[in-house]
């Protein structure tokens, strides 16, 4: 009776790695965890800048439109000061789940 | 800007500093060797953080950014956002795996993934090019302290720098004297902030926390001053803020001396954990650095003083130093932000020039070159690199071609061109094999010094790829080339791509 379920032995193992498509078990959980993070980090760094870019062409108009926050710009607070602290969050963030990642499988094994 | 009259204080309380940072190190040393079989103890992942801020910061982050807020504002926050997003990118995509993969310097990991000495060598060669033109920024800040201190020219004070360094390195080098790493951190943290808390209070401005209060020195500029300062893109474009930015990123992950640092904690979960209070340590500074532009150009609008470009230009990489003079602070803190700045690049010089000796004696003397050399010989070759390196940066580092921050900026376009695709490929992708990454290393190496070369022959050129930025183009092509490069060529040998499956990509 010929094998169906791929666990021929004389067939090659899968070796393939690849992000896109990730190994299924622990390593599609993690690849999950870094889109996640990854799409949180590119959409609030380069958000900002493309917002800047597409609405506002003039400095005349751009002065008088965008919000203020204590007298200046509020991307200057937002690029100067929030971001970092967003990056700090995202790698306690991800810090976090790749933890809980980690300890789910070695209690597995 | 020359001044004819040599500061003391700043010249003394250099010396105090680097004596009692040797006498520090070799403190540390003696303890480190009484305590025998228990150095694997749990390290705080606060400490590992510092050591990573104080790796980090060097004359790009001390003066540069300043400089670059004084003169480009909004501009800045591509530096300060690429050097700390980078850290994200580093921890996110690479970090654990490399850690797994167990091989933490570039060329030994090229070596050992792609299974090819000439990838090896191809990236030693680029790192050791990272570590020269970091190098070069570091001494444009040498140079441009000790000339405002001695009230001599550049080019002298530049050679001086150079001596001091090396006085140092060679003194460091003969007790063998560790850098404790928490402790230089907190002394160029706290070099930085106190003097910058002061300026704050002689403008008037809130002292305590002067990271808010340089928003209202800019609220108080005028308004023919502010239209212009504080409208984003009157300095670069978006594109160029963006590709600024995004290089700066996957350079930081893929510069080798963030890399192998990154590894000293003992275990893959503190190095994890000490990346967040990396970035926290980081942070401190880069929250604080704009402040100085901002109370610059304060001061420069109450006292009505005008800088016509060119003089702008000269004094943007010490304005960290001139706003503290020009608001009149007292000359002691005036030189502790000076000693700050020369603290920050020599360590960088000592620890980028150490390991790009290594990097010459062992990776490409010793593999390619002579490979029955003895280790005294090698030493001597290391020796001999070290003083070649140096001498590269000072013909460089005459005539800096911009600023501190720019400069810094184009080694991370190479790191980010070029190790930054093999190792994220390396990592990510079984299929990636030596002769896409050798290619992908040649591609990114032509396209970062491209805008560089012949930049001033093609306008266009030098407006897609500018050549502190060339990674926004630059990653993607490489990586591109990378997988059509292993594709048309034999997988690698599957030993490797079981290593990465089992080793690699398993918890």
């Amino acid at each position: 009776m010929p094998q169906t379920n791929g666990q021929d032995p004389l067939k090659r193992e899968d070796l393939r790695i690849n992000f896109f498509r990730p190994r299924p078990g622990f390593m599609r959980k993690e690849v999950t965890i870094i889109w996640i993070t990854l799409a949180a980090w590119a959409i609030m760094t380069f958000g900002m800048p493309i917002h800047l870019a597409m609405i506002h062409s003039d400095p005349v108009r751009t002065l008088a439109e965008v919000p203020y926050i204590f007298g200046i710009p509020a991307y200057f607070w937002y690029s100067g000061q929030f971001l970092i602290l967003w990056f700090i969050f995202l790698c306690f963030f991800f810090n976090v789940l790749i933890d809980w990642l980690n300890s789910s499988y070695r209690r597995r094994r | 800007m020359i001044e004819s009259t040599i500061k003391y204080t700043p010249f003394f309380l250099l010396g105090c500093v680097l004596i009692v940072s040797l006498v520090v190190g070799l403190l540390t040393r003696q303890h480190d060797k009484g305590g025998y079989g228990i150095q694997v103890h749990s390290i705080g992942h606060a400490k590992i953080g510092a050591a990573i801020a104080s790796n980090w910061m060097s004359a790009a982050s001390f003066l540069g950014i300043a400089g670059v807020f004084f003169l480009h504002g909004y501009f800045a926050f591509a530096y300060i956002l690429g050097w700390t997003g980078g850290y994200v990118l580093l921890l996110v995509l690479m970090g654990s795996q490399i850690r797994r993969f167990g091989k933490y310097t570039a060329p030994d990991f090229v070596e050992a993934r792609y299974d090819s000495s000439v990838a090896r060598v191809f990236s030693a060669v680029i790192a050791v090019v990272i570590s020269l033109i970091y190098c070069v920024a570091q001494y444009k800040g040498i140079g441009l302290i000790f000339a405002w201190m001695f009230g001599i020219e550049y080019t002298q004070a530049l050679i001086f720098g150079i001596l001091v360094t090396f006085a140092f390195l060679m003194v460091a080098d003969a007790i063998k004297a560790s850098r404790n790493q928490q402790m230089h951190y907190l002394i160029l943290i706290l070099s930085f902030i106190i003097p910058l808390m002061m300026i704050a209070k002689k403008l008037g401005y809130n002292w305590l926390v002067p990271q808010f209060s340089y928003g209202s020195a800019l609220r108080d500029l005028p308004t023919q001053v502010s239209s212009d300062y504080l409208y984003p893109w009157t300095f670069g474009t978006p594109y160029e803020w963006i590709a600024l930015c995004f290089t700066l990123m996957v350079g930081t992950a893929g510069l080798p001396h963030v890399l192998s640092r990154f590894y000293t904690a003992p275990n893959n979960r503190d190095a994890r954990w000490g990346v967040v209070w990396g970035l926290f340590f980081i942070g401190l500074l880069y929250w604080s650095a704009p402040a100085f532009g901002a109370f610059a150009r304060s001061w420069m609008t109450t006292s009505g003083m005008v800088l016509d470009p060119v003089e702008a230009l000269a004094l943007a990489d010490i304005i960290v130093i001139k706003t503290a003079e020009w608001v009149g602070l007292n000359e002691i803190l005036v030189s502790v932000l000076a000693i700050g700045g020369i603290l920050a690049a020599i360590s960088t010089i000592t620890g980028l020039l150490v390991t790009g000796a290594g990097t010459i004696s062992y990776d490409i003397y010793y593999r390619l070159i002579n490979p029955n050399a003895n280790e005294r010989h090698l030493r001597l070759v290391a020796k001999g690199a070290t003083l070649v390196l140096a001498l590269l940066v000072l013909v460089i580092a005459v005539n800096p071609p911009g600023l501190i921050a720019q400069i810094t900026a184009v080694a991370f376009a190479l790191a980010g061109n070029t190790l930054f695709p093999v190792f994220l490929l390396g990592i990510w992708w079984d299929r990636a094999n030596k002769y896409g990454a050798i290619a992908g290393m040649l591609v990114g190496s032509v396209i970062t010094f491209a805008p560089i070369l012949f930049g001033h022959l093609s306008p266009t050129l030098r407006a897609v790829l500018p050549p502190t930025s060339s990674a926004l183009i630059g990653a993607p092509l490489v990586i591109l080339t990378m997988i059509i490069v292993s594709r048309l060529t034999p997988p690698p040998p599957e030993h490797l791509r079981r290593f990465l499956v089992e080793k690699v990509h398993s918890p």
